[in-house]
């Protein structure tokens, strides 16, 4: 029995993972010392954690069947118009409700039109992308809004004076995630219905209901994502956060949630987005060309994809 | 009319699925110039003979002879150079292209310049072909915008164009209209004419006495016998076609029956259910038969609120409910195990347990997963049905069909409802896990559970039910006693002759 369950363990897809991540940051260190010091991997869970918040939101997106491409735009959008407030000399507590609504609403806005027009979320986000950017780039007159200063406390607070205070929000979005997924209800029509959205009314669930809801959590954290990455840049702009969706998309895969949904989770998530800040922080560090990282991700997620063929292949169940 | 050899013959064919036959020894000569009808209830081996004719399937033993040259198998590819060819509905053709660019796909005609196709020779060769069968269709329009009927000519034109000696038509008229069936009728009696052998097959007697030559009749898998038309009449088919052996029907346990319990009055919805009441007893198991196309399914679907029914009420215990959707129909204590399983029921992503507790965590008051009780539930479910797993956490899709099935009929068990629509309750599943699913549907009726059961198995329609309600063309025409029933007043009604 207990072999069993070592024997399942072993053959998921995130454990595959955890043991090439240990791999990669052991040969790395041994190329390169300064790779394990404290100071390096404090950055690097930096540098993951609002790709994490975004991925986490994908995660939920993907498992249900659903796709948002355009998250990328509506963090441009959001974290402008914060920007564009703080400099105007809005109080910070009014800024970051608005901006996180800005999002929601905007996602809303890509659920409702998918839900409405009987259309696949890829493309009305598709759509919806260029709209959000539109908005963006007209109220921003395309120029680089700054607030240096005025909005750091978010991206540079440490707690205990060591772990960055964003790694610490993004680990609060995984857990939060984690729980809806497997310990609610909500969490299980988020199965149902990226497993079978027909079998899934037809045992009572409120399916486009549901979806509506989805898209709005997911709206919430793309807001969460676009503070916290303003407070990190402290200037914002049309473009801020774009490719974003992709790189989440990417990490979600990786992680071994099937892009046709119904299974996965968040564990490999957080795992998939580790595996991607880790690559490119160790070309750094083993000083390959920045050109490098970009092929990197892309061979990194169909190499994710060919695993989880082979295993579906095999029969056997991801995570 | 027939002459010398045969373009194709079958000789002792038989098809056995897990110790099951489907088709035993099976054989036939088809002549150039003539329609041999297959005919046989649903389950009697006719799409697994077609399936052999046509390559899909490898039949386990017998002979296949055509033009002469005999073989145990064919490969569809083999199937299409000997020159038999299947007329499936609605495939096979490349909507976005012209008719005559489907006729002619594959071996297109060519102009002066390489890889340029000479589409005005094309369109008046396809004229010369369409004319030549009396079909009125544009060459030059798009496939996308023919209807039904005139898709199905197309894929005629096509095989014919292909040079096929042998065209196989299963159930072709089952989707069309009156006029539409005529000019089928007049097509298929054209290409008799040319020399063309011709399988039809069709649950329509009518059609089947008007073109064919010979009548192949098949029940349960076995030859009843292969007629010249002539020698035969409408009720000589429909009586072999049925009378089974007692051995084919289960024997049910006979249960009390109590009051009027459920009430469905009016029900219409779109042109397929028409005005259809009944009511149905606490304890009484209500069959429904009828052919498909009949609006049997449609009626289950208007009763779950699967689809948003136009006219209609139904009372549980002369309370009328409110139903717009599937969540209100459980609410009301109603519940539908579908035809199609993989397409309505299945969770094929998730595990054995997620899919009998879905209904069940869905309708509970806590908003949290209670981990150990969907545990104690799914496993009790697992014990009760006999449902062959090693654990709780096996994929649902690794299970066998009778396992699936049973897997979906616990998830509506854990809702204590008061009706059950089953809609082919046994279709695919073996016979073992069919006898389990009756006793339990006896159960439910001796818990005094009101239970339609739609079935175009005939045993199992007449050994289950009480009473008998046959539908025709939407319409609920009439309801019978179960008393000395035949399958053979079945049919009658059935087609209404």
């Amino acid at each position: 029995m207990k072999n069993g369950k070592l024997h399942k363990i072993l053959h998921t897809q995130w454990f595959t993972l955890l043991v090439v991540i240990i791999v990669i940051s052991v040969v790395t260190g041994m190329v390169n010392p300064r790779f394990f010091r404290l100071a390096n991997i404090i950055n690097i869970f930096e540098q993951i954690s609002t790709l994490g918040v975004v991925a986490s939101g994908a995660a939920i997106m993907i498992i249900s069947g659903n796709f948002d491409i355009s998250v990328g735009s509506i963090i441009g959008l959001s974290a402008s118009v914060m920007a564009m407030m703080i400099k105007a000399g809005v109080p910070i507590w009014v800024v970051v409700p608005c901006g996180i609504l800005i999002a929601i609403v905007c996602d809303a806005f890509v659920g409702f039109t998918s839900i409405v027009f009987h259309a696949p979320s890829f493309i009305t986000s598709l759509a919806s992308s260029s709209i959000f950017k539109g908005i963006a780039l007209a109220l921003t007159s395309a120029t680089l809004q700054t607030i240096f200063g005025k909005f750091s406390f978010l991206g540079s607070a440490r707690v205990f004076g060591v772990v960055p205070l964003m790694f610490i929000l993004g680990i609060i979005v995984y857990l939060v995630v984690y729980f809806i997924l497997k310990l609610t209800r909500f969490g299980r029509r988020v199965y149902a219905i990226g497993s079978n959205p027909q079998a899934a009314y037809l045992s009572g669930i409120n399916v486009k209901g549901s979806k509506m809801l989805f898209f709005i959590i997911n709206g919430t954290l793309v807001g969460i994502a676009a503070t916290m990455l303003l407070s990190r840049i402290g200037a914002a702009g049309a473009s801020t956060g774009a490719g974003i969706e992709m790189q989440a998309i990417g990490a979600v895969v990786i992680g071994g949630t099937p892009i046709s949904g119904g299974k996965g989770g968040i564990l490999g998530t957080f795992l998939g987005v580790l595996l991607m800040g880790l690559i490119s922080n160790s070309l750094n560090m083993l000083q390959a060309s920045p050109y490098l990282q970009e092929l990197a991700t892309g061979a990194l997620i169909i190499l994710a994809v060919a695993v989880s063929a082979l295993s579906n292949r095999n029969g056997k169940a991801s995570m | 009319m027939t002459n010398n050899e045969p373009i194709l013959s079958a000789k002792q064919v038989s098809k056995t699925y897990g110790g099951h036959c489907v088709l035993d020894k099976v054989s036939f000569e088809l002549h150039s110039g003539e329609v041999l009808c297959v005919v046989g209830e649903n389950g009697a081996g006719k799409s697994t003979l077609i399936k052999i004719l046509s390559g899909a399937i490898r039949p386990d033993s017998g002979i296949i002879g055509v033009h002469g040259g005999t073989y145990s198998a064919l490969n569809p590819r083999e199937s299409m150079q000997l020159g038999i060819a299947t007329i499936y509905q609605e495939v096979e053709l490349i909507d976005s292209l012209s008719v005559s660019d489907n006729i002619f796909l594959g071996n297109e005609t060519l102009g002066r310049f390489p890889l340029v196709i000479d589409a005005d020779s094309q369109n008046k060769k396809a004229r010369q072909i369409l004319d030549m069968l009396h079909i009125d269709i544009d060459e030059k329009m798009l496939v996308e915008d023919l209807s039904a009927a005139q898709k199905q000519n197309l894929q005629i034109v096509k095989a014919f164009h292909q040079d096929a000696r042998v065209l196989i038509m299963d159930e072709p008229t089952s989707s069309l209209g009156v006029e539409e069936t005529r000019s089928l009728m007049q097509l298929v009696h054209d290409l008799r004419g040319r020399g063309l052998g011709i399988i039809y097959i069709s649950h329509y007697l009518e059609e089947i006495f008007e073109i064919g030559d010979t009548i192949l009749i098949l029940k349960d898998g076995e030859q009843v016998g292969l007629y010249p038309r002539a020698d035969i009449d409408v009720n000589f088919v429909i009586h072999n076609m049925v009378g089974r052996d007692a051995s084919m029907f289960f024997v049910r346990e006979r249960v009390p029956i109590g009051a009027d319990q459920i009430q469905v009055e009016n029900i219409s919805w779109k042109d397929a259910v028409k005005d259809v009441s009944f009511n149905v007893r606490a304890g009484e198991v209500f069959g429904i038969g009828g052919l498909v196309g009949s609006g049997r399914s449609e009626l289950a679907a208007s009763i779950f609120g699967m689809v948003r029914k136009d006219a209609g009420t139904i009372r549980i215990s002369g309370q009328e409910l409110s139903i717009n959707n599937p969540k209100d129909a459980i609410k009301n204590k109603i519940c539908f195990i579908t035809e199609d399983r993989k397409k309505y029921a299945l969770f094929d992503s998730m595990d054995v347990q997620d899919n009998i507790v879905i209904i069940h965590t869905e309708f509970g008051k806590s908003p949290l997963l209670k981990q150990k009780k969907e545990n104690r539930l799914a496993k009790s479910m697992i014990d009760k049905l006999h449902i062959a797993v090693d654990n709780t956490e096996e994929s649902v899709i690794s299970l066998s069909g009778g396992n699936q099935q049973k897997a979906v009929l616990g998830r509506w068990l854990l809702n204590d409802a008061t009706l059950f629509i089953f809609d082919e309750p046994t279709k695919g599943v073996d016979i073992g896990a069919k006898e389990e699913i009756y006793k339990l549907i006896i159960e439910l009726a001796r818990k005094g559970k009101s239970i339609i059961m739609i079935s175009s198995d005939m045993p199992e329609l007449l050994s289950m039910s009480d009473r008998i309600g046959i539908m025709r063309e939407g319409r609920l025409i009439k309801i019978l006693d179960n008393q000395r029933i035949t399958e053979e007043d079945l049919i009658h009604d059935f087609i209404g002759i």
